[in-house]
C-alpha cells in the first residue's frame, strides 16, 4: 500500500513475477552469504590466530596450489551462473507480451507522464490499470530519455526521444503503488512521479465509465501548466519575460488593447493559449508568447483550462 | 640530456641521463610512439564504427549524403599522402645513411605535400558550402533538408575530417619544426632515431586517411 | 631475518631500522633543490607523484563538499533545503569530480608515479617530461571542470547522457565536457609512459615474473587507459560537437540515436571502473604480504587474474543498459559476461586470505585499512552480479541500490586501497612515521562511518528509491536520515588523516628506510630516497615477496 510505514524493509509485491524476482534475490544473498562469510570469518579468524607473537603452527604443507586455485575460480562461478539463468528467463518473459493483453500507450515528457488506456481514456501521472490481466506498455518519450518504473511490479522501462519500448505484466494484488521516473531527465526528474492503482476488473471498468478518468483532475492540470513552459514564464522563473500572472484569473474581467473588457472564463483562456495574438491585453508589452494549436492535444488543454479555473490567488501567495 | 655522442660515426644518438643503454633509450622512444598511435587509432575506430553504424540505421540517407562527397577532390588526395609516405620513407632511409641534405630535402617535400592535401580538403569544404551541404549553418538552407537522417551522415563526415585535418595540422607543424632542427649541423649524431619515430607518426595519418576515404566516400557510394 | 638486501652505499652500511636523518641528508629528492619553480618544472616522478598527490587531494575535498550537500539535502524529504536544481549540480560535480578528477588518477598517478621506478629498479619513468606535461594537462582540463562550477554548475549527471546534455539542459555543460575531454589525455600520457617504462626500464634481472603484483596490476590499468579512454574522448567530441554546433550524430530530432551514446560512454566508462579497481587491488596485494610476513599465495595467478580483468572488462559495457531498449540476445550476453569478471576478482580475494593464512599478522594501520577493503570490496562485487542478474536489474537499475554497489567499491574499495597506501608508503614518501593510534582510529571512523553510511541505500534502493533524488516520498526518510548521519562520522575518519598526516610532516619520527620489513626494491633505498632513486643498479632478489614464510607456488616451484 502506498502509505507504508517508514521501517519497512521489503517492498509490497504486486504480480507473480515480481514474488518470483524476490525469490531470486533471496536466493542469490543466500549464496552470497555462502561464499563470503566464510572469507570474513576466515580473515578474522587468521588475523588473531597468527598475530605476530602468538604462538601458532605456521608451516605449510606443499599442498599443490593449482587445484585450489581453479576449486575456488570455478565452483563460485557455476554457482552463480544459475542465478544468471534463471534471472534471464524471467527476463526475457517480461518482455513477451501474451496477445490478449491489453495496451497502455505511455509517453514521458519534462517532467510529466501521460497514459492512455485503450478505451480512450487519459491521465496524467498516475495510473489506473485492472489485476488478473495482462497489460502491455508501450512507451515513448517527446523530449529527452525517461524511465518508467513500477517497483511493485519489479519492473522499470526507459522512454526513449526516436522510439518505442514496451513492458507487459499481470498483477494480481489490488492496491495504491508508487510510480516514479528513473532515468534521469533534468530539473524536476524526481517529481515526475506519481500512484499507480491496482483495481479489480469491475472497479477499473467503473473508474473507466464514471470515475476519476471524467475528472478534470487538479494536479493533473498543474503538471501540464509545468510541463508545456507556461509556469515558466507566468508564474515570472524566467527572467525578462513579463506575462501575466495567471493566479487568481479565471472569472476576472480582462481589459483588452481595442478598449473591449471581457470575463476570463474558459472559453476566453482556451482561445488565448490557441491564439495568444487575438485578444491582445490593454498595456501589454511585446506579445512573445507561441500559439499552442496543434501542439497541445485537446485532453491536455482540457486539463489546463480546469487547472486554471482553480487557480486562485491565495492571499500569502500561496497558489497550490 | 648528457652530451656524450655514444655512437661514433655519422649516425647515432645521444643518451638522455635516466635511460642505461642506447638500445632501451630507442625502444622506449619507438614503443611510446607505438603506444600513442594505438590511442589514436582506436579514436579514429570510433569514429568509422559509428559511421557504419549510421549507415545501417539510414542506408538511403547515408548513400544520399554521401552522394554528394566530392569523390575525386577524396581519391587526388589519397594520392598526395601516399607520395608524402613515399618522401617521408624516403626521409628516414636517408637519415640512416646520414645523407643529411638530401633528407631534408624529403622532410621539405613531405610537409609540402601535406600542406597540399591541406588546400585541397579546403577547397572541398568551400564546395560543400556551395552545394549548401552544410546543415549546421543556420543561416544556410541545407540542401537535402527533406531526408533529415542525412544530417548525421554529413555530419559525421565533418567531425571525421576535421578531426583527421586536424592531426594533419599538428603534423605538419611538429614537421617544420624537425626539418628546421634537422637542417643544423650534426643533428644525425645526435637524434637520428627523431626522424624515425615521427615517421611513425606520419605513416599513421596517412593510413586513417586510407581507411577514411573508402568508409567515407565509397562504401556508400 | 634480516633485510640487508640493500647494494646501495650508503644505506647498506646503516642498520634499517635507525631512521635516515632527513635533514643533514640534503640530497633526497625532496630536499635536493628547494625552489618553486624546481617543483612546478621537475621531471622527477617522485615530485610529479607529489604534485598529483596535492592536486587529487583538493579534489576529493570538492567532491566531498558536493556529497556533503546530497547528503544534507536528503534529510528531508520534499526538497525544504535545497531547490531540485541545486541538488541535482551537487550530484553531478560529486560524480564527475570524484571519478574524473580524484577516484581515476587517485592510485596510478600518485603512487603508480612514484613507485613504478622504484619497483622495477628504474631512475625514473620513460619519458619524464612528458609525465610532466600530464600533469599539466590534468590540471587544464581540472581549471574547465571548476570553471563550469563557479559560473554556475552542470546538472547532467556524470554519465551526460544525450539529448539530455546536448540540447535540453541550459546549464554550463560545455566547459565540464571540454574539461573531462582534456582529463582523458593525461590519463592515456600516463597509460603510455607505464607502459612502456615497465616494458623497458626494468632493471637487470626484474623478469615480468619477477614483478611485484602492484606493477601488474598498473599495467593492466595503463593497458586499459590506452584502450578505452580515446573511444570516451571520440564520444565527448561528438557531444561537444554536437551541443556547440548543432553537428553531431545523436540527435533524435534528425534519426540520431542518443542510446548510440550510452554504448561509446559505456565502453570507456565500465572499463574505467577497473581502471578505479585495479590498482588498488596492487596496493592490497603489497600490504597483505608484508604485514603477514609471507610470501603472495598464487603470485602467477594473481598477475593473470590483473590481465584477465582487464581484457574481460571490454565486453560487459552493456549491463548498463539492460532496461534501455536493447536487444534480448544482447542483454543476455552482456549478462552472462558480466558473471565472468568475477572469476578473475575471486581469484584476487580467495589468494589474499590464503596468504594471511598461517602468516605473522601485524595489524597496523595500512592492515586495517586493507582487510577493510577486502571486506566491502567482495560486498560490492557481489552486488554487482545481483545488478548483473537480468530479472533483478529490471527492479533495481537506477536505484540507490545502484549508489549502494559503486559506492562499496570505490570508496569502500579503492578510497581504503588508496588511504592504507598512503600510511604504508607515507614513511618512505615523506621519510617520516605517521602517528600509528590516531592511523588505527581513524581506520575504525572510516569503517563504521562507511557501513552507516551506504548500507542503508542498499535497502533503500531494493524498496525503489530512485537515485538523483531532489525529493523522495516520506516513508524513505528514516534509512536517508540513518545514511546521512553516516557520512558525518565517515568526513570525520577522512579529516583525521589530513591533520595527522600533515602533522607528522613536521613533528614525526624519522622513518627508516624499511620501516615494516616489507620486501620490494623500493624498500632498499633511503626513506625518502635519493633523486636517482638509487645509489647503484639494485639487485633483484630470485623471487618476488621473499618474506621469511613461504607459500608453495603452483607446485612447480617448491621452497
Ligand atoms: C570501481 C568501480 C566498480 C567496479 C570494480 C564494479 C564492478 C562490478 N560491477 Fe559495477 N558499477 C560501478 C562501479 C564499479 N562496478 C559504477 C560507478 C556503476 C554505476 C554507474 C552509473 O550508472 O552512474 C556501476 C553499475 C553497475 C551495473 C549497472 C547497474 C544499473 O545501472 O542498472 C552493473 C550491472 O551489471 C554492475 C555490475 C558489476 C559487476 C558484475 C562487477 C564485478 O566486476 C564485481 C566482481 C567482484 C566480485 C564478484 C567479488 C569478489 C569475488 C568473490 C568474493 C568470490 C565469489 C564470487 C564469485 C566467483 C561469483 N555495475
Ligand atoms: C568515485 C568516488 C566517489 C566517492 C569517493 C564518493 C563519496 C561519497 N558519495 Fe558519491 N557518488 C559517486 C562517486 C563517489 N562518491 C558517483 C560517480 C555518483 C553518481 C553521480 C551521478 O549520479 O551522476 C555518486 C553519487 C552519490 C549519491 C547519490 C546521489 C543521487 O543519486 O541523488 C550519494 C548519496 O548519498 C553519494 C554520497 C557520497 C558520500 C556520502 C560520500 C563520502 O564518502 C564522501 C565523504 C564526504 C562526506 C561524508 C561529506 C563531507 C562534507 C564536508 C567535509 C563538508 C560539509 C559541507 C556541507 C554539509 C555543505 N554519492
Ligand atoms: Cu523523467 Cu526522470
Ligand atoms: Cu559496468
Amino acid at each position: 500500500m502506498k502509505a507504508q510505514s517508514a521501517l519497512a524493509l521489503w517492498p509490497p509485491a504486486a504480480s507473480a513475477t515480481a514474488v518470483e524476482t524476490d525469490h531470486i534475490i533471496l536466493g542469490f544473498t543466500v549464496l552470497t552469504l555462502l561464499l563470503t562469510v566464510p572469507v570474513f570469518l576466515a580473515i578474522t579468524y587468521f588475523a588473531l590466530r597468527y598475530r605476530q607473537g602468538e604462538v601458532a603452527d605456521r608451516t605449510t604443507d606443499g599442498r599443490r596450489s593449482v587445484l585450489i586455485e581453479i576449486s575456488w575460480m570455478l565452483i563460485p562461478y557455476v554457482l552463480t551462473l544459475f542465478f544468471f539463468g534463471w534471472g534471464a528467463k524471467l527476463f526475457i518473459d517480461s518482455r513477451h507480451p501474451p496477445p490478449d493483453a491489453m495496451v497502455v500507450e505511455a509517453v514521458g515528457r519534462q517532467w510529466m507522464w501521460k497514459f492512455q488506456h485503450p478505451t480512450g481514456q487519459s491521465e496524467i501521472n498516475d495510473l489506473h490499470l485492472p489485476i488478473d490481466q495482462p497489460v502491455r506498455i508501450r512507451i515513448t518519450s517527446q523530449d529527452v530519455i525517461h524511465a518508467l518504473y513500477l517497483p511493485a511490479l519489479r519492473l522499470q522501462i526507459a522512454a526513449l526521444p526516436d522510439r518505442t519500448t514496451e513492458i507487459w505484466f499481470k498483477a494480481d494484488r489490488t492496491g495504491t503503488y508508487r510510480l516514479y521516473c528513473s532515468e534521469y531527465c533534468g530539473t524536476d526528474h524526481s517529481v515526475m512521479d506519481g500512484n499507480l492503482t491496482l483495481m479489480t476488473q469491475a472497479a477499473y471498468q467503473d473508474w473507466l465509465t464514471h470515475g476519476g478518468a471524467q475528472q478534470s483532475n487538479v494536479a493533473a492540470g498543474r503538471a501540464i501548466y509545468e510541463s508545456y513552459g507556461c509556469a515558466g514564464c507566468h508564474d515570472g522563473a524566467v527572467a525578462g519575460v513579463k506575462a501575466p500572472a495567471l493566479a487568481g484569473l479565471y472569472g476576472r474581467a480582462v481589459h483588452l488593447a481595442d478598449g473591449r473588457t471581457i470575463t476570463a472564463d474558459a472559453d476566453y483562456i482556451r482561445a488565448k493559449i490557441l491564439n495568444p495574438n487575438a485578444n491582445r491585453l490593454a498595456g501589454g508589452g511585446k506579445q512573445v508568447m507561441p500559439s499552442f494549436a496543434g501542439v497541445i492535444p485537446a485532453d491536455d488543454l482540457d486539463r489546463l483550462v480546469g487547472y486554471l479555473k482553480s487557480y486562485h490567488r491565495v492571499a500569502d501567495g500561496e497558489t497550490r | 640530456m648528457s652530451a656524450d655522442p655514444a655512437a661514433a660515426g655519422p649516425v647515432g644518438m645521444t643518451r638522455a641521463e635516466h635511460f642505461a643503454t642506447i638500445g632501451q633509450q630507442r625502444h622506449a622512444a619507438t614503443l611510446g610512439m607505438w603506444a600513442w598511435l594505438l590511442t589514436e587509432l582506436l579514436l579514429f575506430a570510433g569514429l568509422f564504427l559509428t559511421a557504419l553504424i549510421l549507415r545501417l540505421l539510414h542506408p538511403e540517407a547515408v548513400q544520399a549524403a554521401a552522394g554528394h562527397l566530392k569523390f575525386w577532390i577524396g581519391a587526388a588526395n589519397t594520392v598526395v599522402l601516399l607520395c608524402s609516405s613515399l618522401t617521408m620513407s624516403a626521409a628516414i632511409e636517408l637519415s640512416r645513411l646520414g645523407w643529411q641534405r638530401m633528407m631534408v630535402g624529403c622532410l621539405v617535400a613531405t610537409a609540402s605535400l601535406g600542406a597540399l592535401f591541406l588546400v585541397l580538403k579546403g577547397y572541398e569544404y568551400y564546395a560543400d558550402y556551395e552545394e549548401h551541404m552544410m546543415p549546421f549553418l543556420a543561416r544556410r538552407p541545407y540542401a537535402l533538408a527533406e531526408q533529415p537522417a542525412t544530417r548525421l551522415f554529413v555530419n559525421l563526415y565533418y567531425v571525421a575530417t576535421a578531426l583527421h585535418a586536424v592531426h594533419l595540422l599538428t603534423g605538419i607543424a611538429i614537421l617544420v619544426g624537425l626539418t628546421w632542427k634537422a637542417s643544423r649541423p650534426g643533428f644525425l649524431q645526435r637524434h637520428q632515431n627523431w626522424i624515425e619515430v615521427y615517421g611513425l607518426y606520419w605513416h599513421f595519418i596517412d593510413l586513417i586517411w586510407i581507411i577514411a576515404f573508402p568508409v567515407l566516400y565509397v562504401v556508400n557510394r | 631475518m634480516s633485510s640487508a638486501g640493500s647494494l646501495q652505499g650508503e644505506a647498506a652500511a646503516r642498520d634499517p631500522h635507525t631512521p635516515s636523518p632527513t635533514l643533514d641528508r640534503p640530497d633526497d629528492y625532496l630536499h635536493a633543490q628547494s625552489t618553486l619553480r624546481s617543483w612546478f618544472l621537475t621531471t622527477d616522478h617522485k615530485r610529479i607523484a607529489l604534485l598529483y598527490l596535492a592536486s587529487i587531494t583538493a579534489f576529493f575535498v570538492v567532491g566531498a563538499v558536493a556529497a556533503g550537500f546530497v547528503r544534507l539535502a536528503l534529510v528531508v524529504p520534499d526538497g525544504a533545503i535545497m531547490t531540485n536544481d541545486t541538488y541535482n549540480k551537487a550530484f553531478t560535480i560529486h560524480g564527475v569530480v570524484m571519478v574524473w578528477f580524484f577516484l581515476i588518477p587517485s592510485i596510478p598517478a600518485t603512487f603508480g608515479n612514484f613507485l613504478i621506478p622504484l619497483m622495477i629498479g628504474a631512475k625514473d619513468l620513460a619519458f619524464p617530461k612528458l609525465n610532466l606535461a600530464s600533469w599539466y594537462v590534468f590540471m587544464t582540463g581540472a581549471l574547465f571542470t571548476l570553471a563550469a562550477v563557479v559560473l554556475g554548475g552542470v546538472d547532467t549527471g556524470w554519465t551526460f547522457y544525450a539529448p539530455l546534455s546536448t540540447a535540453f539542459s541550459n546549464t554550463w555543460v560545455l566547459p565540464a565536457l571540454i574539461g573531462v575531454t582534456i582529463v582523458g589525455f593525461s590519463s592515456i600520457l600516463t597509460g603510455l609512459n607505464f607502459v612502456v617504462t615497465i616494458h623497458t626500464m626494468r632493471a637487470p634481472g626484474m623478469t615480468w615474473f619477477r614483478l611485484p603484483i602492484f606493477v601488474w596490476t598498473h599495467y593492466a590499468t595503463s593497458l586499459i587507459f590506452l584502450l578505452a579512454t580515446p573511444v570516451i574522448t571520440l564520444a565527448l567530441i561528438l557531444l561537444i560537437a554536437e551541443r556547440a554546433f548543432h553537428v553531431g550524430v545523436f540527435d533524435p530530432a534528425y534519426g540520431g540515436d542518443p542510446v548510440l551514446f550510452q554504448h561509446l560512454f559505456w565502453f570507456y566508462s565500465h572499463p574505467a571502473v577497473y581502471i578505479m579497481v585495479l590498482p588498488g587491488m596492487g596496493v592490497i596485494s603489497e600490504i597483505v604480504p608484508a604485514f603477514a610476513q609471507k610470501k603472495l599465495f598464487g603470485y602467477r595467478f594473481v598477475a593473470y587474474a590483473a590481465i584477465g580483468l582487464a581484457s574481460v572488462t571490454f565486453f560487459v559495457w552493456g549491463h548498463h543498459m539492460f532496461v534501455n531498449g536493447q536487444s534480448d540476445l544482447a542483454s543476455l550476453a552482456f549478462s552472462a559476461l558480466s558473471f565472468a569478471v568475477a572469476v578473475p576478482s575471486a581469484v584476487k580475494v580467495y589468494n589474499w586470505t590464503a596468504t594471511i593464512h598461517k602468516g605473522s599478522l601485524r595489524l597496523d594501520t595500512p592492515m586495517l585499512y586493507a582487510m577493510g577493503y577486502i571486506g566491502l570490496f567482495v560486498l560490492g562485487g557481489l552486488t554487482g552480479l545481483y545488478l548483473a542478474t537480468l530479472a533483478i536489474n529490471q527492479h533495481i537499475h537506477a536505484t540507490y541500490f545502484v549508489v549502494a554497489h559503486f559506492h562499496y567499491i570505490m570508496v569502500g574499495g579503492t578510497v581504503l586501497a588508496f588511504l592504507g597506501g598512503l600510511h604504508f608508503w607515507w614513511p618512505k614518501i615523506t621519510g617520516r612515521m605517521y602517528s600509528e593510534p590516531w592511523g588505527r582510529i581513524s581506520a575504525l571512523f572510516i569503517f563504521i562511518g562507511f557501513n552507516v553510511t551506504f548500507f542503508p541505500q542498499f535497502i533503500l534502493g531494493y524498496l525503489g528509491m530512485p537515485r538523483r533524488y531532489a525529493t523522495y516520498p516520506p516513508e524513505f526518510q528514516l534509512l536517508n536520515v540513518l545514511s546521512s548521519a553516516g557520512s558525518t562520522i565517515l568526513a570525520a575518519g577522512y579529516l583525521f588523516p589530513m591533520v595527522y598526516l600533515v602533522h607528522s610532516l613536521w613533528f614525526g619520527r624519522r622513518a627508516p628506510g624499511n620501516p615494516w620489513d616489507a620486501k620490494g626494491l623500493e624498500w632498499e633505498t633511503a626513506s625518502p630516497p635519493p633523486p636517482h632513486n638509487f645509489a647503484g643498479v639494485p639487485r633483484v632478489p630470485e623471487v618476488p615477496y621473499d618474506y621469511p614464510i613461504q607459500a608453495p607456488e603452483t607446485g612447480r616451484q617448491h621452497t
